[in-house]
């Protein structure tokens, strides 16, 4: 300005300019549509904040694009030469160190409740079978030939609906797509509603959504929801130690929850606790996306395959109920099998929607809220499972 | 070039593993359930 100093303007590029459109779309869809507000409104002004150029808020290495530079001497001496930015500290010290997805878990656990799948162990069976949609996704992405099996199965795991795993996952083996794979992951988790119906109508009959379930589920004493954090994180260590990172914290916050004394810790782990790391996680990952990083054929290619990545996951979780029917004298909806992508509590809304529609007197929540929770614990055993395979 | 070896373990084994944990889970899960189930029911059966 008057050769006093520079201004963003000539720094501008079309790209920037998309991406900052982009944020204000994301904000505009987290306020007034609200989907996934608590995320996409820090995601969208992370995108801003970094798509003005000059700004220092967050610094790529020039000769890098999507390279973030390490604050080399514990971060504030680089903040104050403009070498880095608040947000790369943010980045290092919050998502590449893990830290942040892992601690969000144990809120997310803290506010979980698990009795719906505790009463029907069955359910875990269909969060499990529900985890299809990961694995075909992973090999569509691979064998194109457009990912690395490290970006592949980050790709895939957007399937499994949970945010935690898929950034643990995604910061550990392609953080060069972490930006776009946990938009899209957030963005498509909203869409739920939106994305499932039509998969549900597809595979399921009238007759079939229409099998009535009785309302009430059995209910869990407290000494077994007490054990039931244990058992988890004993069974998943031992079979999947990668995955107990993520199964431990998520068990660890629903331990504090529900022993009765540890009240205060849950409701403290649950509250401002996971709010504050929720608008940490939204705000890095938004400055994750410069145009420069952003706007790319992988981009547009982790949209589509996420689509696919759900349609697949629906389609896990009902075809294991249809199958299971064959054999069970009490038939359940297929409709909750769906809700096995967690997307809690998204899915197992739309089983409630879909299958009220389709018999008025169906109440399928609750029912729909154990598979909904049993995918949760899948997909973080997934997110294990490539840790250690790939 | 494509390692088909690492695809069938990661796409097969990893479903398979996934699958097998989770049932196994829900047996152990069903086992503390009804564990949990008769306890209740035993004292008041005394009664």
């Amino acid at each position: 300005m008057f050769g006093l100093y520079e201004m963003a303007f000539g720094g501008l590029t079309w790209g920037n300019i998309l991406m900052l459109l982009i944020g204000g779309g994301l904000i505009y869809l987290g306020v007034a549509k609200k989907m996934e507000p608590f995320l996409l409104v820090p995601i969208g002004i992370g995108v801003i904040l970094v798509n003005i150029p000059s700004a220092g808020l967050m610094v790529y290495a020039p000769a890098e694009p999507g390279v973030i530079p390490l604050p080399a001497s514990g971060g504030l001496k680089e903040i104050a030469e403009g070498k880095i930015g608040l947000l790369n500290l943010l980045y290092h010290y919050g998502l590449g160190s893990e830290v942040i997805p892992l601690l969000i878990f144990l809120g997310i656990g803290a506010l979980s409740d698990f009795s719906p799948a505790i009463s029907r162990p069955l359910s875990f069976v269909f969060g499990a079978t529900a985890q299809l949609g990961v694995f075909i996704v992973f090999l569509i992405a691979y064998l194109t030939g457009w990912f690395t099996i490290n970006e592949a199965v980050c790709v895939g795991i957007i399937g499994g609906s949970d945010g935690p795993p898929t950034v643990y996952l995604t910061v550990a083996k392609a953080p060069q797509l972490l930006g776009p794979i946990t938009l899209v992951a957030y963005s498509y988790m909203a869409l739920v509603p939106v994305l499932q119906p039509p998969v549900i109508r597809l595979l399921t009959t009238k007759k079939e959504r229409q099998i009535y379930m009785k309302p009430q589920t059995r209910e869990v004493p407290s000494l077994e929801r007490i054990i039931f954090p244990i058992a988890v994180i004993v069974v998943a260590g031992l079979f999947v130690p990668a995955c107990l990172p993520l199964v431990g914290m998520l068990m660890f916050g629903n331990l504090l929850s529900v022993t009765g004394v540890t009240d205060r810790l849950g409701t403290s782990a649950g509250g401002v606790f996971v709010d504050v790391l929720t608008f940490l996680l939204g705000l890095t990952v938004g400055s994750l996306m410069p145009a420069m990083v952003f706007l790319n054929t992988k981009t547009l290619m982790i949209i589509g395959l996420a689509v696919v990545a759900f349609a697949f996951g629906t389609a896990g979780g009902i075809w294991a109920v249809q199958i299971a029917n064959l054999f069970l004298k009490e038939k359940i909806n297929p409709l909750i099998g769906a809700a096995g992508v967690s997307a809690v509590p998204m899915a197992a809304r739309v089983a409630q929607i879909e299958g009220q529609k389709a018999n008025p007197r169906n109440f399928l929540l609750m029912h729909a809220m154990g598979p909904n929770m049993a995918g949760a614990i899948a997909t973080s055993v997934v997110a294990g499972i490539f840790m250690s395979m790939v | 070039m494509i390692d088909w070896g690492l695809v069938a373990k990661t796409a097969g084994g990893g479903f398979g593993s996934t699958l097998l944990v989770l049932v196994i889970l829900s047996i152990v899960i069903w086992l503390i359930g009804f564990v949990m189930r008769r306890r209740v029911r035993k004292p008041k059966d005394e009664s």
